[in-house]
């Protein structure tokens, strides 16, 4: 800060002289530590290049395409690649999938064309009708579709169907814990305050587990719930108590005269609720929302610790296969995961933060 | 609804319906009776199918199973342990080894957090762009699979004992682990280097590769959250605050130290105790590469072994809540410290 402070008039030339002077070499400090972490930076480029490109093997797809097991082995991925797409899912099924999941999209997409016409019914219909149609389409067993266990589903298909599912449950049990936690009836109110603080303090893991190995005990003999099934709910159950927090925090920015006005145009609790309360709480706890998604879709890896296996379970379970063994396959594969979900990860938190200065904007311009 | 009116105005305002002259409170109370009434019936019928479910499979329950011999090992145990311990002591083994981890990685994220939030803040562009990559880079990436990286990739890239790396001559790095002198209690204060022996480095202290991967794993992936907080906690720090501090011909450094740290600290505190608890759970993500903690080894050992499921996830969730809620206090105690000074 005090070097800021000294900066002379001189030293704000413009161009590209003037720019390095003021960001890299401002005082003789910070020109050595600019220095060294160029070279350093240097540096790991090269060897980055060495190791990712120059001698990395490229060709082939069969496991005798990566003669050298240290090195890093690309013919892994591309031979694995459904695998690491739909998992154990049969292949002449896997149109299925590809439908489900395009609909998905295209519904997404349209959402987000602000002109679109009729938006608030495709809204509803990818809130409502299409989580339920899509499960009917992946898993089958009805109306002519074969049935497909859930053991079969695998790879990226399963993160998205694993998170889409939780997100979908937990913000409708979000918003009501959320409400709950504010209720008139010291009974809810309690009841849910506690429920939410408690499994707030649970690692997923362990919730997990105790949920997988529970939950037949808690339930009759004659309900079976398969494996996806409980790991979903053990993910439902953290995932509502988080949306509720994040719920929660918006519920709080409203001022007392909205609620006050809502009960004074003589809506019920259930509508001002629906018109009044939840339409402003949810636009101010969106961040916490996304980041709270993004969260939940990261967090889906650790299946593969119970034995379902998602992206990186596949990856795992392809790596370990006797004919690929070796740390330079496991790279490439932990390398493409990674490259995966990153770029989920950072253009959904972008598109977050643009939307969050969207809707202070708008909050800005409506008081 | 009958409390004073202070209590009621702080209802308002977190969003309660007031409630109005006419309301019938009587309602609400027979509401909350019927409620309270199927709770009470949902929890009886969990039980009682539990306690059926449980007869049919022929499993006993009642915690004697800790006093039962353990009949396993663990690779690493803080206080002395055998196979013929008692259970209870495999879990105390594995409840230090999570607190182990879990310091190790608190301390580590801290610091690096601490670093590159700084980092950020720099006027030397270079400097604040590569904070931001590091950011962008770990926060992205799931927290498993940066674990299983160093684990099955970066560590097995470690020599073998033979050749193994000398970073001093008393610490030692290779493919099992690394080893370093610690305190030796079996005959009086002593430091015992590491030694080479016929199959490991004998005496000291050593941290198994497990360990490694999990530390500098959650480390990296949570120290780019808490750099994010210390940025934003000494950007909330208003400029004329610094400004005032170079008036008053502090030195830079005594500025951040004295003047800025401890405002910056009343707005990093609850979101770092959010992200140090984070740190703590994630600790258990420990199972899928098998470092002994309570998950792995009482969770899924101790509970095959003795067949008392119920029991097993009941310590564990306790566990875990207990230290939450312990640390949630700890925090929330320094957190009222910080704001009450200087107001």
């Amino acid at each position: 800060m005090a070097s800021e402070l000294t900066t002379s008039a001189a030293r704000q030339r413009a161009g590209l002289s003037g720019w390095l002077r003021r960001n890299l070499f401002s005082s003789w400090w910070n020109a050595a530590v600019s220095l060294v972490l160029l070279g350093l930076l240097a540096m790991l480029a090269v060897r980055l290049f060495q190791w990712l490109i120059i001698d990395a093997q490229w060709a082939g797809s069969a496991p005798s395409a990566c003669a050298d097991t240290t090195s890093l082995c690309w013919p892994f991925v591309r031979a694995r690649w459904p695998q690491f797409l739909y998992g154990l899912y049969p292949s002449e099924e896997v149109w299925r999938v590809n439908l489900g999941l395009a609909a998905g999209a295209l519904l997404g997409a349209a959402l987000a064309v602000r002109r679109m016409p009729a938006r608030r019914w495709i809204a509803a219909f990818l809130l409502l009708a299409y989580p339920p149609l899509a499960w009917w389409l992946f898993r089958g067993g009805t109306w002519g579709l074969t049935p497909v266990q859930t053991s079969l589903w695998g790879g990226f298909f399963l993160t998205l169907v694993v998170t889409g599912s939780v997100f979908w449950v937990s913000l409708l049990a979000g918003v009501l814990l959320a409400l709950g936690r504010q209720s008139r009836l010291a009974l809810v109110r309690q009841a849910c305050t506690v429920w939410i603080e408690f499994w707030r303090a649970v690692p997923v893991l362990v919730l997990l587990f105790v949920v997988i190995i529970m939950l037949p005990l808690f339930l009759p003999a004659n309900i079976e719930i398969d494996k996806l099934g409980r790991a979903m709910i053990a993910f439902a159950i953290l995932m509502s108590t988080y949306l509720a927090e994040a719920v929660r925090g918006g519920l709080q920015s409203l001022s007392a005269g909205q609620y006050e006005a809502a009960r004074a145009l003589g809506l019920n609790w259930r509508q001002s609720r629906l018109h009044v309360v939840l339409p402003q709480a949810l636009a101010v706890s969106l961040p916490q929302i996304t980041s709270n998604f993004i969260g939940l879709f990261k967090e889906t890896t650790v299946l593969l610790v119970i034995g379902l296996f998602d992206l990186l379970g596949e990856v795992q379970r392809a790596a370990s296969d006797p004919q690929w063994l070796g740390t330079g396959t496991t790279a490439a594969g932990y390398i493409f995961v990674a490259v995966f979900f990153w770029t989920a990860c950072f253009c959904l938190s972008r598109a977050s933060s643009r939307l969050e200065r969207r809707i202070t904007r708008y909050r800005a311009a409506a008081t | 609804m009958r409390g004073n009116s202070g209590l009621r105005r702080q209802r308002l305002a977190e969003g309660e319906t007031p409630s109005l002259p006419g309301m019938r409170k009587n309602s609400a109370f027979w509401l909350q009776c019927l409620l309270g009434l199927a709770l009470v019936a949902l929890v009886v019928l969990v039980f009682r199918t539990t306690q059926s479910n449980l007869e049919l499979l022929g499993v006993q329950s009642g915690f004697d199973f800790l006093w039962k011999k353990a009949g396993f090992s663990i690779s690493q145990h803080l206080i002395p342990y055998t196979e013929d311990s008692p259970i209870w002591v495999a879990l105390a083994v594995a409840i230090l080894n999570t607190l182990l981890l879990a310091v190790f990685c608190i301390f580590l994220a801290s610091l690096l957090g601490l670093a590159v939030g700084i980092g950020r803040l720099s006027s030397n562009w270079l400097v604040s762009r590569l904070s931001l990559a590091y950011l962008e880079l770990f926060r992205n990436i799931p927290v498993l699979l940066q674990i299983f990286f160093w684990y099955y990739v970066a560590l097995r890239a470690l020599p073998s004992l033979e050749s193994s790396i000398f970073i001093t001559d008393y610490l030692v790095l290779n493919n099992r682990g690394l080893y370093f002198p610690f305190i030796e209690f079996a005959n009086g204060f002593a430091i015992s280097p590491p030694v080479p022996g016929r199959f490991a480095y004998e005496g000291g202290f050593y941290l198994m590769p497990e360990f490694l991967a999990l530390w500098i794993g959650l480390s990296l992936y949570n120290g780019s959250y808490i750099s994010e907080i210390v940025r934003s906690g000494f950007q909330s720090v208003a400029r004329g605050q610094w400004e005032a501090g170079a008036a008053l011909g502090l030195k830079p450094a005594t500025v951040l130290r004295r003047v800025a740290l401890p405002q910056a600290l009343r707005a990093v505190l609850p979101p770092l105790t959010t992200v140090y608890m984070n740190m703590f759970k994630a600790t258990s993500l420990a199972a899928a590469i098998a470092y002994p903690e309570i998950v792995s080894v009482f969770v899924g050992t101790v509970n095959n072994l003795a067949g008392r499921p119920v029991e097993v996830m009941a310590v564990s969730l306790v566990f875990y809540a207990g230290v939450s809620f312990l640390v949630a206090w700890l925090m929330g105690r320094w957190n009222k410290r910080v704001t009450m000074r200087g107001q």
